[in-house]
């Protein structure tokens, strides 16, 4: 399992400097935050090395896209990466955000993931999140909230026809884990 | 100078209007759905923001007077910050906890399985409480199982983090298994059919009659002695002077049957997925 860690964490670091280099192709892909996914004491199940790098992946640009919704106020942005109650959720964020003239910013600092849980069937994963988020909220151009300390999150994530959805997002206390 | 305090000024400013000091007072948990109080000091009007996990709300308040939050403001469990403004902006910091167990999502797979087959049935419960937050206190899950023969059994789950899970095998006999996951008042049952195995002592016997042989089955049936569903296919295969021929039947009420015409001595053979059953010499014309 540990060559796994490694080939994930250098996999989260090829997403960075991926997006520096083809910040020409995917102005999108530039952006990814980093992801890097710890799954030695994920159960029941293993996990398959091209899940490992699906999830991370799905993960970086689901964030990504949550960041681009809550400080545009665009729900659109949702559907390509979240599904559930995660959606439901941030659906009604932005829907509140935008009655109150409100936006979040996200500084994007990197994503600690941890696996814990990988159903036998292969049709659930839960995750351990903790992220190095800047948060900034602003009502019309003033600052009125930010934030730096570390955010945790738990997370499940469900597969689809081509990639893995976040279905649950839930921000926990950070003695959750 | 100027430039070095113009910094200095606007570092300091920041930091005034985002100070987290004694204006807020909020509790340091609440259970997700009960209304919050929030004791505030200082006088005037103000800003007053909530900002949840999939709720924002904004609203005056006057300063000094406690701020009441609707339960349905605070549903969802996760971190808040209630911030006011007025000059500055003052905030604090409270978690929203799931409450009480109250519903439950149970995935059952696969939903049809052969029978006798160890851990193939895998189950899998996630709790939540009544506004859909996980919750994350250990809690005990129910699994009422009801075997095709009639038993009934229960095992217990102890959830982590929202989540059990378990695998149990297939029963040797075909028909519905039941499980019902129970916690508080959420019962969700799910239905798996076990059906039969592969084919077991498969067996035909043939009829010769002139140059024709008519083949038959016994009743087809797993090692468990459930019989095989009709339309499962058995294949006959027939060699002899005329080369080699086979013809795929469906079972029908159990049993298989076939017609060959014969061309000389022949060797038939019977096979029904990956079971093979015995194998008959025929003469031709006799």
């Amino acid at each position: 399992m540990k060559p796994f860690l490694l080939w994930t964490a250098f996999l989260a670091g090829a997403f960075t400097l991926l997006a520096g280099e083809s910040a020409l192709v995917s102005a999108s892909a530039a952006s990814l935050p980093k992801v890097v996914l710890h799954a030695e004491s994920i159960a029941p199940r293993s996990i398959e090395q091209r899940t490992g790098e699906m999830v991370t992946h799905n993960y970086a640009q689901a964030w990504q896209d949550l960041a681009s919704c809550v400080e545009a106020n665009r729900t659109d942005l949702l559907k390509d990466f979240f599904t559930g109650e995660a959606k439901t959720r941030l659906t009604h964020l932005v829907a509140d955000q935008r009655k109150a003239g409100l936006r979040t910013h996200y500084e994007d600092h990197g994503h600690e993931v941890k696996a814990v849980f990988y159903s036998p069937d292969g049709g659930e994963m839960q995750l351990e999140d903790t992220a190095q988020l800047e948060m900034q909220v602003f009502d019309g151009q003033k600052m009125i909230y930010s934030s730096t300390s570390p955010h945790k999150y738990l997370v499940l994530m469900t597969p689809g026809a081509d990639r893995w959805y976040v279905r649950s997002l839930e921000s926990v206390g950070n003695d959750a884990f | 100078m100027h430039r070095i305090l113009t910094p200095c000024i606007v570092l300091a400013v920041g930091l005034l209007a985002f100070a987290q000091d004694d204006v807020l007072h909020a509790p340091k948990t609440v259970t997700a759905g009960n209304s919050v109080s929030i004791s505030t000091s200082g006088q005037g009007s103000a800003t007053f923001y909530l900002l949840g996990p999939s709720r924002v709300a904004k609203r005056s308040v006057q300063l000094g007077q406690d701020i009441t939050i609707a339960a349905n403001d605070v549903a969802s469990s996760g971190i808040y910050q209630a911030i006011a403004c007025s000059s500055s902006c003052s905030s604090t910091v409270f978690q929203v906890l799931p409450a009480a167990p109250a519903r439950l999502s149970f995935l059952l797979h696969p939903s049809r399985v052969p029978v006798s087959n160890g851990n193939a049935i895998n189950a899998t419960a996630f709790v939540f409480d009544r506004y859909r937050n996980t919750v994350l206190s250990s809690a005990k899950v129910d699994f009422h199982i009801t075997l095709p023969d009639g038993p009934t059994m229960t095992r217990a789950g102890q959830t982590s983090r929202g989540i059990t899970w378990f695998e149990m095998g297939s029963t040797p006999k075909q028909g519905r298994l039941q499980i019902v996951a129970s916690i508080a008042d959420a019962n969700e049952p799910r239905v798996i059919q076990q059906v039969a195995s592969d084919a077991c002592h498969l067996h035909m016997t043939a009829s010769p009659s002139g140059r024709t042989v008519k083949l038959e089955t016994d009743p087809i049936r797993d090692c468990a002695g459930n019989p095989l569903p009709d339309g499962t296919i058995v294949s006959f295969t027939k060699i002899d002077n005329a080369g080699r021929s086979t013809v795929d039947t469906p079972i029908k009420k159990d049993k298989a049957s076939a017609q060959f015409q014969l061309s000389g001595n022949a060797r038939i053979s019977v096979a029904c997925g990956v079971a093979l059953g015995n194998e008959l010499s025929v003469g031709g014309g006799q």
